[in-house]
């Protein structure tokens, strides 16, 4: 499946062209950092854009392989956003960029390996089931007692020997997935509400069940693992593509007032929830305490001004958790404004492109797909960055592809993977590419053949007689 | 399905604007006031893991520098005054959470390497582009006057009186800025304070931040005033009187000790007779004297390129001091005439006083920094000599050269009298603090300069009067000797 059009040989000509430049800015902003910070040029230099490069060509040839009609922005954006978090990183911990290296590596892998095993979108919308048991367990698995650990009050991960995971990343794809799988089947039953509640015309109960409980689980068990960032990351993904899918703009309504008063009843209920209120309308009177981080944060923002401090130059390392949650300070303090406003404009790119994929993808499953990944990643950056800068409470989640964290990295890229197969399933209905078997397909096709010839040895497919 | 996916897409567009708009306000529009927060320490970090420049004496002696700091990871140096207290009143100190002081604090944007014309070079190349301060001032001169200070309270000024570069410039009690310059800002603080509360304002230089009545000193100022007026000349003379009453009183005006005091001007000069010009004082009047005084720069902040630098006065705490505040206190005019009642004078001012009969009757700003430079010892900026005033013509000063002369040969200063035949001029004062009946409690002061005939080094040297060892002396018995050292040394020297 090498690009074989015009057209998806322009897209993976453009391709690699923003990938070289996505390469090249985070080769220079590795090479800045170190001087900023030693004066004196990295030693790892050398290995370091050998295996900059190799990655992103890596990544490159597989969408050529393996997705030519798709998008070609996307994997360079995240190219882009990997590289200027790899390069906050390394600046801020050695230790950490050296287990982020290890992890870049998987999740690149993870990318390739995702577009090579997902071959055909719709195949996914068969294992929806599968799927949502896989998300419920990893939602679980962090509350079983002796793997589960908790990190800064919030019990998400997962410790399996040297390994620190976060199944709850790798939930919110599984749940994306069974919430398209699910609503592309039946959305229309749960649109035309064939059930009466008074004047109200509502969808049947045993349309609308599994998908409640399925939130309603996801919610309940981010909310008990104190994880809010991820509980509000799954109410916003349900609320959107319910709505995306019924085209009804009640379910939106339902959304936000349920939203509202799990809100209100979360800040009555929960002191952690009130805490996080608390100082975020005041961090200043709490700096001895928890007011500490936002505080600092800003005061990293505003060291930053609109050029930044220069890379290596600020204090980013007084920020708690400025590799994880706080990188967008780390960001906006040695890039200033400007950085700190390019970031936004690639997380802008990003999700546009993810929604342009979701509007040119023809089946209801790959639209809602293309959605429902989309949004996470958006709402997923919103929801941190504005947590942040103080726009919205903090909830402690990662800047998709930019935070430090194996897991977030590793789910984020075979998100991107899975966007970019829907693009080119899309580019492959529009007959934009041609559309040429899978390796699968013509295994099967093989297969079928062999025993065709097995039962009529003298009719074989496709060579009929006329 | 599409139509509600624009729609979502326009919903995220607008929470991401709200985004911008909110990095925009933390960033640029809350950035001074997030800047200027008590909290935030950032600025400081930045400027502590950046070098900072040296302030080297003229004899090439470092007084402060930027030291790698052990085992921090938030600073890369710390600040470090290899003298101790010596030039603690000069440098001032550079702290991690206390801010900076004196020169550490006017000569920041060069030791940092901030100034535009560094700035340009350093794009040149070169990552460190800190700058250096050069001092007018001599580490052995210091040296020298700090230990003839030794632990007792006050000030000795030494300069050059046909430009103002001061050669030393010490005051004691002072402070060493290593104790305030270290990391641990807890520990900083508690030194700061114990500096504020402790007895002779230790953090107050003396010589320019402070002023003490002057006792007789001041009537060099007295007699300038009255030979530019015409009051006097050196064929006037008084008749030996122990006392006098001036007008608005009945209360008399009496020599030191309250011996009997007189003859021509000269001598009445060196023997330090109060009465005659008391008399000159009043002679002057309200107006004139006021005036003859501003001339000399009293009642205005001392134009040194140091910070805080004080005022000296001759009418106390009033401001304005011209002739309506004695119209009614002729008497206290009278007092002031030889530097006793409202009469208050800086050190420094006292060493300018001296350096301008030196220098024929014009008064130079005093500076201590010769030159900033750049990185590579390239001067970016050197100090020219100013005139700051002229308070009388060349005449008179040569005439007061005269009768300082006499003090030294013949009078109250002959402790000033130098070695190897060289021919210093002075004046001593003694400032009696202490109303009559009360314990004794004087300053003792000496200015002068030499050599008399082309003179080269001013100095003024006061001790106040907080020990019963000071009170008990005089200004020629205590002062004189430590300037005659230091003439003495300065001479031996070249």
């Amino acid at each position: 499946m090498v690009a074989s059009s015009p057209l998806a040989l322009a897209r993976r000509r453009s391709e690699f062209g923003l990938v070289l430049m996505a390469a090249t800015i985070t080769g220079a902003a590795y090479v800045l950092a170190a001087l900023g910070k030693n004066a004196q040029m990295p030693a790892t230099i050398i290995p370091f854009l050998v295996a900059l490069l190799a990655l992103l060509v890596f990544a490159h040839i597989a969408t050529r392989w393996l997705a030519s009609g798709a998008d070609s922005t996307l994997l360079p954006l995240a190219a882009l956003l990997h590289g200027i978090g790899y390069v906050m990183i390394a600046r801020l911990s050695e230790r950490r960029a050296a287990l982020q290296t290890t992890w870049s590596l998987i999740a690149v892998v993870a990318f390739v390996a995702t577009l090579l095993v997902v071959q055909r979108p719709s195949d996914l919308a068969r294992y929806k089931w599968t799927f949502l048991f896989f998300g419920a367990g990893s939602l679980l698995l962090p509350l079983v007692p002796g793997i589960g650990s908790s990190v800064g009050g919030a019990k998400i991960w997962v410790s399996i020997g040297p390994v620190n995971i976060q199944p709850g990343e790798f939930a919110k794809i599984a749940l994306a997935l069974f919430f398209a799988g699910y609503l592309a089947e039946n959305r229309e039953l749960i649109a035309a509400g064939t059930a009466r509640l008074g004047p109200l015309r509502i969808p049947e109960l045993r349309y609308i069940l599994p998908i409640t409980l399925a939130w309603g689980f996801a919610v309940a068990v981010m909310v008990a693992e104190k994880d809010l960032g991820s509980a509000l990351l799954f109410f916003t993904l349900f609320t959107v593509m319910m709505w995306v899918a019924t085209e009804r703009a009640v379910f939106l309504l339902i959304g936000l007032l349920l939203f509202s008063a799990a809100a209100y009843v979360a800040w009555r209920m929960f002191d952690v929830v009130q805490t996080r209120v608390d100082i975020w309308l005041d961090p200043w009177s709490r700096y001895e305490g928890k007011g500490y981080q936002p505080a600092q944060a800003m005061f990293a923002f505003a060291n930053g001004g609109v050029g930044g401090t220069g890379l290596g130059l600020g204090s980013p390392n007084k920020i708690p958790a400025a590799s994880t949650d706080y990188v967008y300070a780390a960001i906006g303090e040695e890039l200033g404004l400007v950085g700190a406003t390019a970031v936004m404009i690639a997380f802008l790119l990003l999700f546009g492109a993810g929604f342009r994929i979701a509007v040119r993808a023809e089946r209801p499953f790959e639209k809602l797909l293309a959605t429902g990944l989309t949004t996470i990643v958006a709402m997923q950056a919103f929801i941190i960055i504005g947590g942040v800068l103080r726009l919205v409470p903090l909830t402690g989640i990662t800047l998709p592809f930019v935070s430090y964290g194996g897991s977030s990295l590793l789910a984020n890229y075979i998100l991107l993977a899975l966007l970019l197969r829907v693009s080119h399933s899309a580019a492959r209905q529009r007959g934009e590419v041609p559309d040429e078997l899978t390796f699968g397909e013509r295994r099967e096709a093989r297969q079928l053949r062999k025993q065709a010839r097995k039962q009529r040895p003298d009719d074989t497919i496709g060579m009929s007689p006329a | 399905m599409n139509r509600q996916i624009r729609k979502l897409v326009a919903g995220l567009l607008a929470l991401y604007v709200a985004l911008f708009a909110a990095l925009n306000v933390t960033q640029v529009a809350r950035q001074e006031q997030l800047a200027d927060n008590p909290l935030n320490n950032r600025q400081t970090i930045r400027d502590f893991n950046r070098p900072r420049g040296q302030i080297v004496t003229a004899d090439g002696v470092v007084v402060a520098e930027s030291v790698p700091v052990p085992g921090s990871d938030q600073f890369s140096y710390q600040r470090s005054y290899p003298t101790g207290d010596l030039f603690s009143n000069v440098t001032g100190y550079y702290t991690f959470g206390f801010g900076s002081t004196q020169l550490e604090r006017t000569q920041h944007d060069v030791l940092m390497g901030d100034t535009a014309a560094q700035k340009v070079n350093s794009l040149l190349g070169g990552a460190d582009n800190s700058g250096s301060v050069r001092l007018t001032m001599r580490a052995d001169v210091q040296q020298l006057a700090a230990q003839a200070l030794g632990n007792r309270e006050g000030s000795v000024v030494v300069m050059d009186p046909n430009t103002g570069a001061i050669l030393a410039m010490v005051s004691y009690p002072r402070y060493d800025p290593n104790l305030v310059a270290v990391p641990d800002t807890k520990a900083a603080e508690d030194v700061l304070n114990a500096l504020d509360a402790a007895p002779g304002k230790p953090l107050l230089a003396n010589a320019y931040q402070e002023n003490y009545m002057p006792g007789s000193s001041f009537k060099v100022i007295t007699t300038a005033v009255a030979l530019e007026n015409g009051v006097t000349s050196l064929d006037r003379s008084w008749p030996a009187m122990t006392e006098w009453v001036p007008p608005q009183t009945v209360d008399p005006i009496t020599n030191y000790g309250g011996s009997s005091c007189g003859g021509t001007m000269v001598q009445v000069f060196y023997r330090s007779c109060n009465i005659p010009f008391a008399q000159l004082a009043s002679e002057l009047g309200p107006d004139r004297m006021t005036a003859g005084v501003a001339a000399w720069g009293v009642g205005e902040k001392l134009p040194i390129d140091l910070p805080g630098a004080a005022a000296s006065s001759f009418c106390g705490n009033v401001s304005p001091c011209d002739g309506s505040f004695f119209k009614d206190q002729l008497p206290l005019l009278a007092i002031g005439g030889f530097g006793q009642g409202n009469d208050l004078m800086v050190p420094l001012h006292m060493c300018m006083v001296a350096s301008t009969v030196a220098n024929k009757g014009r008064m130079m700003k005093p500076y201590v920094v010769d030159a900033t430079l750049a990185h590579d010892g390239d001067v970016l900026d050197r100090t020219d000599p100013q005139v700051w005033k002229t308070p009388m013509n060349v005449q008179t000063a040569a005439t007061l050269n005269t009768l300082m002369i006499g003090v030294v040969n013949n009078g109250t200063g002959r402790t000033m009298q130098l070695a190897g035949g060289i021919q210093a001029a002075g004046k001593t004062g003694t400032a009696q603090l202490n109303a009559a009946g009360q314990p004794e409690s004087s300053h003792a002061w000496i200015i002068g300069f030499a050599p008399a005939e082309a003179p080269r080094y001013a100095v003024a040297v006061v001790l106040k009067g907080t020990s019963a060892e000071i009170s008990a002396g005089t200004g020629g018995r205590l002062a004189g000797p430590i300037a005659k050292q230091i003439l003495d040394y300065l001479f031996a020297s070249e």
